[in-house]
């Protein structure tokens, strides 16, 4: 463990070195994110002045769960996201044989060999604005939810990771991959909004499905509820065990799609 | 026009082996199909929401039910305007020189792009027929009747007129790269801003004035939010005819643009690299 940390440090600082070498761009690059987060914000603060509360969230509330969700997809993309992307690339050229030939775990390599930090000022900016939106509902401090909080945050990191790591995955069975960004983009739909959208008579079993059976409406949902809204030990008991076994699956199923990788054009 | 007609069969070749291409990847084209109806599921459902918090039946100008139907026109909208990797591309081949491989072959660039372009729509659009038809049959309810065959056909007219700008104004950033290395971000930060102004986010009737007015005057509404409003009927009658000259003026704007782009950047163009 001690070794692979080490070795992400060395990455890290590569990356940097490297990112650096074009500052202009990196920090287009930032300006971009920035952009983006002011777009989502416009667009709440626009949907607020219409409602006083989405699916039972009120506008405070629902500013924690956006920087929830901002801060989560910052991590995936300053990690994973980039580098899981290139994996149907490595597929099809037969450039995973480099990779394979290292004395290093495949799944290391082929997730976590480059960091984009055009993306990771996002972890600090979606931690700024779960912070303002504490101090707007006058958040009462209780170390108890923010351990609880940590906790599912970390594992709504990996289960994320783990649909990633399945999506990626694929790549092996259908040659081509369509671009990993979009694909990402269309499935982590399911954890930009409260799962109390999905109400009414066709909807709940769906939403249901996707909490319980896939549970990708966890992600962000159980750590933004944990804080600020109910606690539930039963989810929170859940959202544990299903990271646990999403994280052994998606390794289980990459492991086999490198068995079936056939080093074509290599 | 006669070199028109002697090029079209060229550059029809050029659109079969292209769709041929496109349908080679028939799994990872269909998971992707599936993969797009979750943000328009979800999108549905956090509008519903909204609407059930706001205890209105009106927001913006717009009932529960046009918004629904919105949503979902615009989706048929993008399917036309979206132009992904097209500027990425152009200003790929500009920077590692594979540019050179239209100007050493009797191939127009910007017509072979079109071509394929719409080799790749035309797949995407009949393989998603089916499960959209299903989804607009589910959502029925939520939309208003049929409109009539005058509404219908300026529908059809804007959504083909939003083909052509959603093209051409890509490939007018695509051909920046002339005179930027990298332009990357540039395409980024047009994206984003794109996302909120064409109307894909909310319609810009729900921003206040004088901001609206000046989203609805820029030619991106014409990407998404101008055909869903007319197939809605909101635009109606010397509104629709003014909306599609317009439509067609911004077109031909976007057209033009990109052919000189071209022209000017081929001057600047050192074919290095390739």
């Amino acid at each position: 463990m001690a070794r692979y940390l080490r070795l992400l440090g060395a990455l890290a600082r590569y990356g940097l070195a490297r990112e650096l070498a074009f500052r202009g761009n990196l920090i287009a690059k930032v300006a971009v994110e920035g952009l983006w987060l002011a777009i989502l914000l416009i667009f709440y603060l626009t949907i607020f002045q219409n409602t006083s509360s989405v699916a039972g969230w009120t506008e405070d509330r629902y500013l924690f769960f956006v920087g929830c969700y901002f801060a989560m997809a910052a991590l995936v993309e300053t990690f994973f996201l980039s580098n899981c992307n290139e994996f149907a690339d490595l597929v099809r050229s037969g450039d995973l044989d480099f990779l394979l030939l290292k004395p290093i775990d495949e799944q290391f390599l082929v997730t976590c060999r480059s960091i984009d930090w055009s993306t990771a000022p996002n972890v600090l900016v979606g931690a700024a604005v779960m912070v303002v939106s504490l101090w707007r509902m006058h958040w009462p401090f209780d170390p108890l939810r923010l351990g609880l909080f940590v906790a599912m945050f970390l594992c709504g990191l990996g289960l994320a990771y783990g649909f990633l790591l399945l999506l990626t995955s694929a790549s092996v069975w259908l040659v081509r991959n369509q671009s990993l960004y979009e694909l990402w983009w269309l499935f982590s739909s399911l954890m930009r909004y409260p799962r109390e959208i999905f109400q009414g008579r066709i909807v709940t079993p769906v939403g249901w499905f996707f909490s319980f059976v896939v549970p990708a409406m966890l992600v962000i949902s159980v750590p933004a509820d944990v804080m600020v809204n109910a606690l539930d030990a039963k989810t929170v008991g859940f959202t544990a065990a299903a990271t646990v076994v999403l994280l052994v699956v998606s390794r289980k199923v990459f492991r086999l799609a490198l068995r079936r990788y056939r080093s074509a054009s290599s | 026009m006669s070199a028109v007609l002697v090029a079209l069969p060229k550059y029809l070749k050029i659109y079969r082996v292209s769709l041929t291409e496109r349908l080679v990847y028939r799994a990872d084209f269909f998971l992707g199909t599936i993969l797009r109806f979750l943000p328009t599921v979800t999108t549905i459902l956090l509008w519903e929401a909204i609407y059930e918090g706001s205890k209105k039946d009106e927001l913006g100008g717009f009932k529960r039910d046009e918004m629904i139907a919105y949503l979902l026109l615009v989706h048929v909208s993008r399917m036309f305007s979206s132009m992904p990797g097209l500027a990425y591309g152009i200003a790929r081949d500009v920077r590692d020189g594979s540019l050179k491989k239209y100007l050493l072959q009797p191939i127009d660039m910007i017509a072979y792009l079109v071509a394929y372009r719409g080799a790749h729509k035309t797949a995407y659009i009949a393989t998603t027929a089916l499960p959209y038809a299903l989804l607009f049959f589910l959502f029925r309810a939520y939309f208003p009747p049929f409109p009539d065959a005058l509404t219908l056909t300026g529908y059809v007219v804007s959504l083909l007129l939003a083909f052509l700008i959603g093209f051409f104004f890509e490939a007018s950033l695509g051909m920046m790269g002339f005179w930027f290395l990298e332009v990357t971000s540039l395409l980024y930060i047009v994206g984003a801003i794109n996302f909120f102004v064409s109307g894909q986010m909310l319609p810009p009737d729900f921003v206040p004035k004088p901001w609206s007015d000046v989203l609805k005057a820029l030619p991106f509404k014409y990407l998404a939010y101008f055909p869903a409003m007319v197939f809605l009927g909101k635009v109606r009658g010397w509104d629709l005819v003014y909306g599609l000259v317009a439509e067609v003026a911004w077109a031909a704007c976007f057209i033009v643009l990109a052919r000189l782009l071209y022209r000017w950047g081929l001057r600047r163009y050192s074919a290095y690299g390739g």
